[in-house]
């Protein structure tokens, strides 16, 4: 025991200093993800600024960042912001629902599982855009149509996340709820449930990610406002510019909608033993 | 009391687990049940849990049968199998759902302090030792008061030093209710020191070959030379039922043909 004690300090050392990163590195670290984007737009704003292009085709950041200010001001933007929002988060709650539900039934019940999944999975097969021409002969040009394809969109990853999340759930978890003899729902609230939870946000995160990009292709296909109506308009009328920002506001809008889901889950799993965790990331 | 009678299990690929056990624990007694792997006792175990239902045969406890989970009856694992999503304290108190959140919490406060887990109370399963969450899992079987608690090997990851402390410590908790302990081991020390009376299963298929009744008081010393003794009966034991010259006989007699060494 008394030999003991000196290595177990030693060890400890290092650990610890490796848990606990010195205060500057906590703050650099983040930013170091900012250096390559930062260091490429200043490069090319001096390229520009310096006359070695004209920048017509690829406009320099501060025509960019003007361009998003002047459609501010309008209030345009706020618009067509809206319009996009609106869109995604109405397809997103469809196609999380139907997802959520039909996965849970999928997974929880075989017979179900048996009759659905591969339908499902078939439909799966077909490039969601094979849909556009079919939602718009049925549902018209207008909202539903849009709504119904990036639903379609979010509907499939979250099916699959939440039926493969309930399939693995560990037999020994469950046979704990069996001993003390749980009821069905009871099961599916205290064990189940939070068994999936974290396959299940990564499934939203992913279903968001696609609703973003359905939203494009809907827009692009036949809008009068929404951000990807501002892409088509950007490139008809040959305004890189106004492009470019459409782009810069989906990035942001995208990367925000998938923050608040990490942050809103984030108090249910902090559970978690996982080695994104370990690392401290 | 509990009784198990001629419980066999076969499972559906044809091999039979388990055959015609039969065995009678009284209320408060601690029984081990050793035997060669592959002898049955954790099909066994399951089969009183009701986790899994016998192909014929029954299990009796206090004249209801048991064929599904049952209030009565709490189980511990080889593995903790703690909630990695709830806290300590809410892992002790998931059994106790029914009960109105004051006296829930009562009961958990007490289960932590006589566990002497109480300042892990909050804390999450993954920051548990191997001991700890072991503990916690027999505090979460123990608090809803079973009558019989059945432990599948409930030490053997555990490393020596821990064992010991807990197989003591379940003693200690034993004591305080008193539940019938039917205790799974393949470890000869563990069931000597534990049980009143040890059951020696014998595989292929798992049926019963011996009991020896461990007369011994508590607490025990298990450097005396009776303790020896016993442990050494045991293992004689085992190794006949491993050897298939020995012919099976009718261990169900009583105690005491067990002093045959």
């Amino acid at each position: 025991m008394i030999s003991d004690a000196p290595v177990l300090q030693q060890t400890s050392e290092p650990a610890e200093s490796a848990a606990a990163p010195s205060r500057v590195a906590r703050y650099v670290r983040p930013l170091l993800g900012v250096l390559l984007p930062l260091t490429l737009a200043l490069g090319w704003e001096l390229v520009v600024w310096s006359g070695w292009s004209n920048g017509r085709l690829v406009p320099p950041p501060s025509r960019v960042f003007a361009t998003i200010m002047e459609l501010a001001r309008s209030g345009e933007l706020i618009r067509h912001i809206a319009a996009t929002l609106w869109r995604v988060g109405l397809g997103f709650a469809f196609g999380v629902v139907a997802g959520t539900l039909l996965g849970a039934i999928s997974g929880y019940w075989s017979l179900a599982r048996r009759l659905l999944d591969p339908t499902v999975q078939a439909l799966r097969a077909i490039p969601s855009l094979a849909w556009v021409p079919l939602f718009i002969l049925w549902l018209g040009i207008f909202e539903t149509s849009k709504i119904a394809l990036i639903a379609v969109g979010v509907f499939f990853p979250v099916y699959l996340g939440v039926m493969g999340a309930i399939l693995i759930v560990d037999r020994k978890i469950v046979e704990v709820g069996r001993t003390f003899r749980l009821s069905g729902p009871a099961m599916i609230r205290r064990i189940l449930l939070p068994a999936v939870l974290p396959a299940y946000v990564v499934s939203l995160r992913v279903g968001l990610g696609l609703g973003w990009m359905f939203v494009v292709a809907a827009e692009l296909i036949g809008a009068s406002e929404g951000l990807g109506y501002l892409l088509l308009d950007g490139q008809q009328l040959g305004k890189p510019a106004q492009i470019l920002a459409a782009i810069v506001i989906f990035a942001i809008l995208g990367k925000l909608t998938d923050w608040l889901i990490e942050v809103a889950s984030a108090p249910f799993l902090r559970w978690q033993d996982a080695f994104g965790r370990a690392k401290g990331a | 009391m509990l009784a198990l009678d001629r419980v066999s299990k076969t499972y559906p690929n044809g091999v039979q687990a388990l055959a015609r056990f039969s065995a009678e624990i009284r209320q408060g007694e601690i029984v081990a049940i050793i035997g060669g792997s592959g002898c049955g006792k954790s099909t066994l175990l399951r089969a009183i849990a009701g986790l899994d239902r016998a192909s014929s045969g029954t299990v009796i406890l206090d004249s209801e049968t048991i064929a599904s989970p049952h209030a009565k009856i709490g189980i511990i694992f080889q593995e903790p199998r703690l909630l990695p999503w709830l806290s300590v304290a809410d892992n002790i108190g998931f059994g106790l759902a029914d009960l109105p959140a004051a006296a829930r919490r009562e009961k958990v406060v007490r289960a932590l302090e006589r566990v002497g887990l109480a300042d892990k109370a909050q804390a999450w399963p993954r920051e548990l030792s191997g001991g700890q969450a072991q503990r916690v899992a027999i505090a979460r079987a123990l608090v809803p008061q079973p009558e019989v608690l059945l432990l599948d090997e409930p030490f053997s990851a555990l490393d020596a030093f821990t064992r010991r402390d807990l197989q003591d410590h379940l003693l200690d908790l034993w004591a305080d209710t008193r539940p019938t302990l039917v205790l799974v081991t393949h470890d000869v020390d563990e069931a000597v020191a534990l049980a009143d009376r040890v059951l020696v299963m014998r595989p292929r298929p798992g049926r019963l070959f011996d009991q020896i009744e461990i007369n011994l008081g508590r607490p025990r010393d298990r450097n005396s030379p009776l303790f020896e003794n016993f442990k050494r009966s045991v293992l004689t034991s085992l190794d006949r039922s491993l050897d298939r010259s020995v012919p099976d006989r009718d261990a169900t007699q009583g105690p005491g043909q067990a002093m045959w060494w």
